[in-house]
């Protein structure tokens, strides 16, 4: 692979007059540059191109601790960015041959990048993810007895089954319930595919995987709704993260 | 403040590659994989993330439809390229009595 660097583009703001925010780094700690594009700036870094190339990043994507380091870098640099103004993230791997070809491309996407930044102004991301924690089922009475025959028996493990049945029905339209309430607080909520156990590191499986873009001003409404109904929920069952800086709001693409 | 976490530097792996991967604006790069192919790697690594090993018993099976690794697609081809062969054999024969 050809050596040398490309420009690596994290997100687009609006300009900087204030520069970067101090001492912070980029992507395998390369310094940061906020370029102008009329009304817009990106920010950027170099990297080298036998790592960041469309070949060599591809092979790069599937080497679990290569994506980890390099998401969380550009992770942290999102984030930066948003605490001090509002900011239009860009999806890992925007890389361009050099800072020309990252502004005209970012210039090509000016109408969409000003309007983007409008719905985001002010405004951040919370994560809610939204578990099936069973209820702790109570057994009705006289079911420690032995079954008095087997008709019985068949009687009462229908009945079971049937409790098991509305109960994963209920969690769900719980979920939705929880959805519904909380969107109703946030300026637009949108849903991620649920994650498998084995990503969430929980073991309940994922009802609901969801983004709410909140106003920052309505942090603390939207945090108190989401305590409220955790409270009434099975412990575990709602997990709140954030702010985020917005990446689920900032899509062009119906992603 | 129940149910609320907020972010740190051990935030969880798979909700920020959610975010970097599949979220942003998306503008491709000009030396850059296409979209398309962001698409395809970012389920790719849903899966490596997931580990390959737990992948089937937990029913992803995205490679089920693609050809490149799918093992019963490729079956799928080879029990059709046997079938054609057989089917030419049996074709071929009435050819080589007639003459």
């Amino acid at each position: 692979m050809t050596g040398g660097a490309g420009t690596y583009v994290y997100a687009v703001t609006r300009p900087l007059p204030d520069g970067l925010p101090a001492g912070l780094c980029g992507i395998h700690g390369g310094p940061l540059r906020a370029l102008a594009v009329d009304d817009l700036a990106c920010v950027v870094s170099s990297v080298e191109l036998d790592q960041f190339a469309a070949e060599p990043f591809r092979r790069n994507l599937e080497d679990l601790r290569w994506l980890e380091r390099v998401a969380r870098e550009h992770d942290a640099v999102v984030q930066a960015l948003s605490a001090v103004t509002t900011t239009v993230p860009l999806r890992l791997g925007a890389v361009y041959s050099d800072d020309q070809s990252a502004q005209h491309r970012v210039r090509g996407l000016r109408e969409p990048a000003l309007a983007t930044l409008e719905t985001l102004d002010g405004r951040e991301e919370w994560g809610v993810k939204i578990y099936a924690v069973p209820r702790r089922a109570e057994p009705p009475a006289g079911d420690e007895q032995r079954p008095a025959s087997g008709l019985d028996y068949l009687r009462r493990r229908r009945e079971q089954l049937e409790r098991t049945t509305l109960d994963a029905r209920g969690l769900a339209d719980d979920a939705e319930e929880v959805f519904a309430a909380l969107s109703a607080l946030a300026v637009q909520g949108r849903r991620h595919r649920p994650q498998d156990p084995a990503l969430s590191g929980v073991k309940h499986p994922m009802l609901v995987n969801a983004a709410f873009l909140v106003p920052r001003d309505e942090r603390a409404r939207f945090q108190q709704a989401v305590t409220a109904l955790s409270a009434e929920r099975p412990a575990g069952a709602m997990v709140a993260t954030g702010p985020w800086p917005a990446y689920s709001f900032a899509t062009l693409d119906d992603g | 403040m129940t149910g609320i976490a907020p972010r740190n530097e051990s935030d969880g792996l798979a909700d920020v590659l959610e975010r970097v991967l599949d979220k942003g604006l998306v503008i491709a790069g000009d030396i850059q994989v296409n979209l398309l192919d962001i698409e395809l790697l970012t389920i790719k690594i849903r899966l490596l993330v997931a580990s390959v090993d737990k992948a089937r018993e937990m029913g992803i099976d995205w490679w089920e439809h693609d050809p490149s690794l799918s093992s019963s697609e490729r079956n799928l081809v080879e029990e059709n390229e046997r079938l054609r062969r057989r089917l030419g054999e049996l074709e071929a024969t009435p050819e080589a009595e007639r003459s």
